[in-house]
């Protein structure tokens, strides 16, 4: 389970159903529903936003958002994320259901995040 | 050619191969020297995967006929029918190997997904328009607790076999699905656990031996490199020799420190040679391996020296991404992906090659403008090769993984691969870069793409093999 600080709206949200908010980091934000059994991703497909994913299974990391208030539940083990990566908010949205209403930071710029050019 | 007839490969002494029936391919290598015409299409695995475009990867058809009106220009691009499959390696269903079986015709390739464990069958029965005929879904491949199919190679009696990286989870250990000849899963070839990493592999059916290597976990690779993960022991350092006709593992040759993350393994391709070449990425060594008395043996052969760079606080690895063996056995190609070289061994006695060529594009090291300073710029090194028939012309591309190439060249998710070509001399034992061949994968209609590896329709120096 991952926690991040959120306003009271965002940590009731609205019954089963939870509003998620897309934020990109060159700019530019979705709002999107997501319903109790739906993952991140399947609730922006159904709204036919465009997010990155690979295995759809939670071992690739090509999905990695990250979250900046609110909860989600990953469905089942978050293999491609390090524990300090997890730690620090990281998330995979093929395989993350929101519990309360949500913000999260999404793009192929957050995944560059989790690993450096190791010769730099 | 004679000099390599004297070998200790014995690369032309081929056996008569009599065949009763007509099947694709030819009856040996030489054959195919001979026989086989120019290449005048490429396919190449183009992908989207790890950029902001919102689209499913494609499977180019790159047109490399001088005479045509398109030359180096991507004719036609087979959509595939989702998005997210990182295309990567890709195969056909028959070669020379299953030269004996009539009515098999080499027409269809076996096209995943990396990342999605989506098996595409593209038939290519007009070369120019491919068109995707049958989609095994992940759920089905899951079934057998593998995931990540990487290489893909036809077998002899017809059927298919896929290397797979990890179990249903993506974790380890990964193991070899097969497929019939109509494209249905027909189950596992080795028993579950032989082996705990896979990568690539060769097949070598008279000395009954296939040859796998290792990467790592795809939970490991697939969120990019990191040097914690080598220090953890996640990535691969090994040679898997089995035995072909039983499908078990027979011995595991360890390479060590210096054969760290063997990737592309490559048999000579006379069917009497017992010896090939392993590049070890990591570590950027090329390994020679060969049978002695019904025991595989390993060693370093070439070592490429880790070079500073002012922009990096280590030495860099050169990364040996992949290696081929021309057709004839007797030059060894491989590239240097971080540094940015191709490199050309004369290797007429396998355990000595000798440095023939090298040349430079894009890379950290080499011009960043090596087609003429109009051209776009190569904005990562050379990756997967392929070479003609003919040993003449050596094709390359410069995507290695869309997460390691944003980590290593973050430019080429925004400006696309590109596919060069080099002019060789078999005879003179050199190479001279085509400055008048660009393909320019930034130029796509969804966006800039990345491209990978290369096949040519009538076969080529690394799918087949002989029986």
């Amino acid at each position: 389970m991952t926690e991040r600080d959120g306003t009271a709206a965002e940590r009731d949200g609205d019954g089963d159903r939870h509003r998620v908010e897309l934020r990109w980091r060159g700019g530019g934000t979705e709002t999107v529903r997501a319903a109790a059994a739906e993952s991140v991703l399947e609730a922006a497909e159904r709204a036919d936003i465009g997010l990155p994913f690979g295995c759809r299974t939670g071992a690739c990391a090509t999905c990695t958002g990250r979250l900046l208030s609110g909860k989600i539940e990953h469905e089942r083990e978050p293999r491609a994320l390090k524990t300090d990566s997890l730690a620090d908010g990281y998330v995979l949205l093929c395989i993350a259901r929101p519990k309360t209403d949500c913000r999260i930071e999404v793009g192929t710029d957050v995944h560059s995040d989790l690993v450096t050019n190791p010769w730099k | 050619m004679s000099d390599t007839e004297s070998s200790e490969s014995g690369a032309h002494e081929h056996h008569e191969h009599h065949h009763d029936v007509e099947g694709p391919g030819y009856a040996t290598p030489q054959a195919a020297i001979e026989e086989a015409e120019r290449e005048t299409v490429a396919y190449v695995p183009s992908l989207y995967v790890g950029t902001d475009v919102d689209a499913p990867d494609f499977l180019s058809v790159v047109d490399v006929n001088p005479d045509s009106d398109t030359y180096t220009e991507v004719i036609d691009r087979v959509e595939m029918p989702n998005k997210g499959d990182e295309l990567h390696h890709f195969g056909w269903n028959a070669c020379s190997s299953s030269c004996h079986v009539e009515g098999l015709e080499r027409r269809h390739l076996v096209v995943p997904g990396q990342r999605s464990s989506r098996l595409h069958i593209i038939d290519t029965k007009d070369r120019e328009n491919p068109e995707i005929v049958k989609v095994i879904e992940p759920e089905e491949v899951y079934e057998y607790d593998l995931s990540a199919p990487h290489t893909v190679h036809c077998i002899p009696d017809g059927e298919i076999l896929i290397s797979m990286l990890g179990n249903e989870d993506g974790d380890l250990p990964g193991g070899f699905l097969e497929l019939n000849d109509d494209f249905e899963i027909e189950g596992r070839w080795d028993p579950p656990g032989e082996i705990e990493m896979n990568y690539d592999f060769w097949y070598q059916p008279r000395h009954n031996v296939m040859v796998s290597s290792e990467w790592a976990a795809p939970k490991t690779y697939y969120p990019g490199f990191d040097l914690e993960d080598v220090e953890a022991g996640k990535y691969g350092h090994k040679l898997h020799f089995w035995d072909w006709e039983r499908g078990q593992l027979q011995q595991t040759v360890d390479l060590g420190e210096e054969g760290m993350i063997p990737l592309e393994v490559r048999f000579l391709h006379s069917p009497e040679a017992a010896h090939g070449y392993v590049g070890a990425a990591l570590s950027s060594n090329i390994f020679h391996f060969y049978e002695r008395e019904k025991e595989w043996f390993a060693e370093k052969v070439i070592d490429i020296e880790p070079r500073e760079h002012e922009d990096w606080d280590m030495p860099v690895p050169g990364l040996i991404t992949d290696l081929l063996v021309s057709m004839d056995d007797r030059y060894l190609f491989f590239s240097n992906w971080l540094h940015g070289d191709v490199r050309m061994y004369d290797v007429s006695d396998p355990s000595n090659p000798r440095l023939a060529d090298q040349l430079w594009a894009g890379g950290l090291y080499g011009p960043r403008h090596p087609t003429g300073e109009d051209d776009r710029p190569v904005v990562a090194g050379p990756q997967m090769l392929q070479l003609s028939i003919d040993g003449e012309r050596l094709y390359w591309t410069t995507s290695l993984f869309s997460t390691w190439d944003n980590q290593f060249y973050p430019e080429e998710g925004e400006k696309g691969s590109v596919m060069l070509k080099a002019d060789v001399n078999p005879r003179k034992g050199t190479m001279t870069l085509d400055e008048d061949f660009l393909v320019d994968f930034g130029e796509m209609p969804n966006g800039p793409a990345r491209a990978h590896e290369i096949r040519w329709p009538d076969g080529d120096c690394t799918s087949d093999v002989w029986q």
